[in-house]
This record gives structure tokens, C-alpha cells and sequence, in this order.
């Protein structure tokens, strides 16, 4: 074993260890688990209410829900993994290198022959693959509950757009493991290490996407999007801006298109990117730490 | 009494000397100042669509009409009004868990018992700086509110808007007083520091976004971009009627949101603000009548919150060692 896989090994470790991860990973799984029931119950509703319409003679066109596809279950899953799994990707991101200073173990380990940028390197990449775990879990939960739902095992071609949505999770979820765990180096105290990372997560999910489309807050934890502002004046300018950057809102479009909503429209590729090269910025950031942040005391 | 007063001051002091809680303070302030510049842009581009309508129409040769979008100055406060709900309780979990953390680290916390203190005067001191702060710094938010409505929305405030903005405030006041409390209280209770803050993130993550996320999911209008009935073209007065056969349903929804603190508020302030279109520009005695029990819910909450806060905070509880 090399130094920065014993590195690797330790980060997995001690995260699988940690309780109070535990406790989001719990909540995390459990609502992916039933978030298919949830999306079984609505639909459900909806056809009913379509089919008493129909009865009383108010209306005359097709269930909009005709021929739905079973993905259509997996729909609460992506405002979980906005919800939940950002914020437990915080949390193990910052107690990962709070853990180094509140037990000092920064120091000793800066004392032997180490590249600080591989070290903190091999604990994102520890990191990652707990998350990676964590997501292959939640996917195999989410695909065997739907079935359950839908009545039948769900087709290989599903299960792959599932699998999809989960590597997409992977690499929403990545830069704020980073993001928690450059707060966690370079706070003074706990609370901040905690709280900056969840108040740009705040940010990027619920301001954000205001901005651009006029959308609110709470509105942007319904699956279903609002309908956007109009594309002109006001509006045109800040989306051109603030698009790119409200990541939630990037992850759900990509999402809806991996679980092919009818809804959705566009292309995947714009999206992607954005995502991708926030997880590099932040990755990047990580490994440019230098050794004295590492070694700073905490003020709590 | 005395002591109780004394540990207030001492903590009002620290507060109003903590640059992260000003910070974080701006921020709120910040973010409830766009919404309305977002909300009176959205109301501009509606209005002027409708009169790009109107000129087509003219244009087509059509004498027919449609109403104009009207301004109701408090409904420009929607998305303001939910960042204090989500935003502004992660703020007050954090400042409730603050006030206990910052003792433990500092070493003060067992100074602070070696003194002669009533068994709730610690509890109490910090209960009663915290209610004074909020009540201060609410009162402030709302200051910027009206400042934004006026100034930012160009929105004419009558009389009774005050009112419905002091009743709304009210509510936030207690709304936020109780999320730093129970934040207090885990943190005392929690042997470790960090743990009680995470313990009330995942607290908050479940009663401010997982079961409002629910019960907003399982509403039928919700699954359709636009609502299902105007999908189906079904008005307002038959889409009770059609509703009316899912009573059942529609109240285990209701209940499930009602578990939630945050749907409590959230329901009395836009009924109070005329959010909620079947609240706007009515009577208050009539609001006070629709969401007295969303009040009263959000009362004992608070109750709870302090009385957990006052039980947790004694010298034996909160100077337990860590294992």
C-alpha cells in the first residue's frame, strides 16, 4: 500500500465511522428510498383528480400523465441530492480537515516528507469514493424501489438513466465535499467551517436561480420547475449572468433530460460543463493550499 | 433577576461585537432586498406584456379587453418572506448554537457556574438577549423591507400594510427566537460542541425543507409545469369541486405539512401579508379567524423551545464532561 492510498483508506474510514454523517447519510438514503413512494402517491392523486374532471365534464383533453415513464418516480430524487446530499457532502468535506487540526494530526503528518497537495488530494479522492459508495447504494435503492412501484423490474435502459443521474450526483456532490473541506482548513473556528460552505450552498440554491428566473425560494424544491420570467429586459441580463452559476438549477435541468421529462427541453452539454468546471475550480483550490493554513489552531 | 439581566447585557454586547453575525446579518438583508427588486422587475415585465397584448389586439382590430395586472405591494414580499424562513433559521441555528459553543471553547462556561446563579439565570440571561436581538434585528429587516417596497418596488403602503408587516414581523420574531433556542438546547445537551450543530442542521434540513418539499410534491396542482387544472382547463370553482372528492388525501397532506413549524409560518405570514390569494385585502379579524391554529401551533413551539431551553441550560446538564 502507498502512503496516499493508507491516505485514502484512513479518509474512508474515518468517515464511515464518523455518527453524525451517519445521521445525514441515514436521512439522505431514507428519502431516496421513499421518494418513490411520494412521486407513486402523487401520480396517483393526479389521476384521479384528472378522471373525476373527466366525469364532470370539465375538460376534454389527454391525462397529461398517459404513458408516463417509470422514471417519472425518480423525479423527488434530484431535490434530495440538492438538498441532503449537498449538505452531507459539506459536512464530511469539513469534518474531514477539522478533524486534522482539532486532533493536530496536521502537524505531525506536515512533519514527515509529504506533498501537502497529494495528501489533501488522497483525502478528496477518500472522500470521493465514500460518496461514490454512498450514490452506487442510494441508486440500487431508488432503481429497486421504483420497481416496486411500477409494478415491474425496471428495463435496462431505465436503470441505466438512474445509474446516469447518480454519476451526475457524483459530480454535483464532489465540489462541495471540496468546498467544506477548504473551509474546514482555513476557518478560525467550527462554526465558520460549517456555516460558510452551507451559506454559499444557500446561495447558489435558492438566491440565484431568483435572480434569473424570478423564481422563489420555495417553489425551487418542487420538482417540477416554475414556469421562467420572461426572457427579456431585467431578466435577460441576470440569467446571462447567474445561469451558470446557480448549480442546483444546472444539476435539475440535466437531471430532468437524464430521467426524460417531457418537460424538459435543451441539451446537456452547457450544463455539464458548468458543473464540471466548478468541481475543478474548487478541486484545484483544495490541492493550492499551503502548509501554514493547514496548521492554524481553531478558536473553538 | 439580577444575574439573568447581567448575562443578558454581557451577551447583547458580544453579539453586537461579532463581525460573522453582522455578516450574516447584511447577507439576510441583502438577499430579502433582491427579491423585492426581483419581484417589482417580474411585476414591470408583466405589465408590460399585458400592454403589448392590449397594442396586438388593437392592431388585430379587436375591441375585446383584459384585465391589468394589479400591484399588491405585500405580495412583492413572497420570496423575502421565504428566505426568512429558510435562510434566516439557518442563521438563528446558528447564533442559538453560538451561544453555548463560544462558552465551551472559551473555558468560560465553568467560570460563569462558580458564581452564585439562580438555577435558570444562565438559561434565562441567554433566552432573554436572544428574543431582545431578534426582536431587534427583525425589526431592522422589516425597516429594509419597507425601505425596498417604497423605494426599490415603487409600491404605496396603506396604513393597514403596516399592520399586516408589524403582525408578520411579530410572527418571524417568534419564528426565529424558537429555531435559536432549540439550537441552544441541543448544543447544550450535546457533549460535544459540534455536535449539537449538526444535530440542528439536520433538524432544520427535515422541518424547513424535507416535509414542506413533501407536502408541496403531493399537491396535485404541483405536477404539472403551469398546475394541473390550468393544464386542464378547469377554473378555480370547479377545481374545488373536482378537489372535493379527495378530501382524504388532501388532509393527510395537510398534516403532514402541518408537522412542519416552518409551514405554520409560513401559512399565517402570507395570509397576513395577502400572499395567499384567498387572504389578499381581507378583513384581519377574518385572516386571525383562518390561521388562528397556524398562530397557536407556532406559539407552542416557541413555548416548547424555551422551556426546553430554560430545562437544558442548569449548571448539572450543560457542565456534563465528555466522555
Amino acid at each position: 500500500m502507498t502512503r496516499w492510498s493508507a491516505v485514502i483508506v484512513q479518509e474512508l474510514l474515518c468517515t464511515v465511522r464518523e455518527r453524525l454523517p451517519q445521521l445525514l447519510l441515514a436521512v439522505f438514503v431514507g428519502m431516496i428510498a421513499a421518494s418513490a413512494f411520494i412521486g407513486s402517491s402523487a401520480r396517483s392523486s393526479v389521476t384521479g383528480v384528472y378522471q373525476e374532471a373527466l366525469r364532470q365534464g370539465l375538460t376534454t383533453v389527454a391525462n397529461p400523465f398517459d404513458s408516463l415513464s417509470p422514471l417519472y418516480y425518480a423525479r423527488n430524487t434530484v431535490i434530495y441530492i440538492v438538498l441532503i446530499g449537498a449538505l452531507l457532502a459539506i459536512v464530511i468535506g469539513v469534518r474531514s480537515t477539522l478533524r486534522d487540526r482539532q486532533a493536530r494530526t496536521a502537524d505531525l503528518i506536515l512533519s514527515r516528507d509529504v506533498n501537502l497537495s497529494f495528501y489533501l488530494g488522497s483525502k478528496l479522492a477518500g472522500l470521493a469514493l465514500f460518496v461514490l459508495l454512498v450514490l452506487a447504494v442510494s441508486a440500487m435503492i431508488n432503481i429497486g424501489c421504483i420497481s416496486i412501484v411500477a409494478g415491474h423490474v425496471l428495463s435496462v435502459g431505465d436503470s441505466a438513466r438512474i445509474a446516469a443521474l447518480y454519476a451526475l450526483a457524483g459530480l454535483f456532490m464532489l465540489p462541495f465535499v471540496a468546498l467544506g473541506m477548504i473551509t474546514g482548513i482555513r476557518s478560525s473556528s467550527a462554526t465558520s467551517a460549517l456555516l460558510t460552505p452551507i451559506v454559499i450552498w444557500s446561495v447558489v440554491i435558492f438566491i440565484l436561480p431568483l435572480l434569473g428566473t424570478a423564481a422563489h425560494p420555495v417553489s425551487l424544491l418542487n420538482p417540477v420547475s416554475a414556469p421562467p420570467a420572461s426572457g427579456n429586459g431585467f431578466f435577460a441580463a441576470t440569467s446571462s449572468l447567474v445561469d451558470p452559476l446557480s448549480l442546483g438549477e444546472q444539476f435539475k435541468h440535466v437531471a430532468a433530460l437524464m430521467l426524460a421529462d417531457p418537460q424538459a427541453t435543451g441539451t446537456m452539454a452547457g450544463s455539464i460543463m458548468a458543473l464540471a468546471v466548478f468541481a475543478v475550480a474548487v478541486c484545484t483550490a483544495v490541492a493550492m493550499t499551503g502548509r501554514k493554513r493547514m496548521r492554524r489552531m481553531l478558536h473553538d | 433577576m439580577t444575574e439573568m439581566l447581567t448575562l443578558a447585557k454581557k451577551e447583547i454586547t458580544e453579539l453586537r461585537r461579532n463581525r460573522l453575525l453582522i455578516l450574516l446579518f447584511g447577507f439576510l438583508a441583502l438577499a430579502v432586498i433582491l427579491s423585492v427588486v426581483v419581484a417589482s422587475a417580474d411585476f414591470r415585465l408583466k405589465i408590460a406584456d399585458y400592454h403589448h397584448y392590449l397594442d396586438a389586439l388593437k392592431a388585430a382590430g379587436s375591441t375585446a379587453t383584459a384585465p391589468a395586472p394589479q400591484l399588491f405591494p405585500l405580495q412583492l414580499l413572497r420570496g423575502g418572506m421565504e428566505y426568512l424562513e429558510i435562510i434566516g433559521s439557518l442563521f438563528a441555528v446558528v447564533l442559538g448554537t453560538s451561544m453555548i459553543t463560544k462558552e465551551k471553547g472559551r473555558g468560560t462556561l465553568a467560570l460563569i457556574f462558580t458564581r452564585p446563579l439562580g438555577r435558570f439565570a444562565f438559561a434565562g440571561g441567554k433566552i432573554l438577549a436572544l428574543s431582545l436581538v431578534w426582536a431587534a434585528t427583525v425589526g431592522a429587516l422589516f425597516l429594509v423591507i419597507v425601505a425596498s417596497l417604497l423605494f426599490v418596488g415603487n409600491a404605496p403602503l396603506q396604513g393597514s400594510d403596516y399592520l399586516r408587516l408589524a403582525l408578520a414581523g411579530a410572527h418571524t420574531t417568534g419564528y426565529l427566537i424558537m429555531w435559536s433556542l432549540l439550537a441552544m438546547t441541543l448544543t447544550a445537551l450535546a457533549r460535544r460542541a459540534g455536535t449539537g450543530l449538526i444535530l440542528a442542521l439536520v433538524l432544520w434540513l427535515v422541518v424547513v425543507l424535507i416535509i414542506p418539499q413533501i407536502g408541496d410534491t403531493m399537491d396535485p396542482d404541483n405536477q404539472i409545469p403551469g398546475g394541473l387544472f390550468a393544464s386542464l382547463q378547469v377554473d378555480k370553482s370547479h377545481e374545488q369541486a373536482v378537489m372535493a372528492h379527495f378530501t382524504g388525501y388532501e388532509t393527510t397532506r395537510d398534516l403532514i405539512e402541518q408537522t412542519s413549524v416552518t409551514k405554520q409560518y409560513e401559512r399565517a405570514t402570507f395570509a397576513y401579508l395577502g400572499i395567499k390569494n384567498e387572504y389578499n385585502q381581507q378583513p384581519l379579524a377574518s385572516i386571525w379567524a383562518g390561521t388562528f391554529n397556524n398562530t397557536l401551533w407556532l406559539l407552542a413551539a416557541l413555548a416548547t423551545s424555551v422551556s426546553t431551553a430554560l430545562l437544558s441550560g442548569t449548571k448539572k446538564t450543560i457542565l456534563r464532561k465528555a466522555p
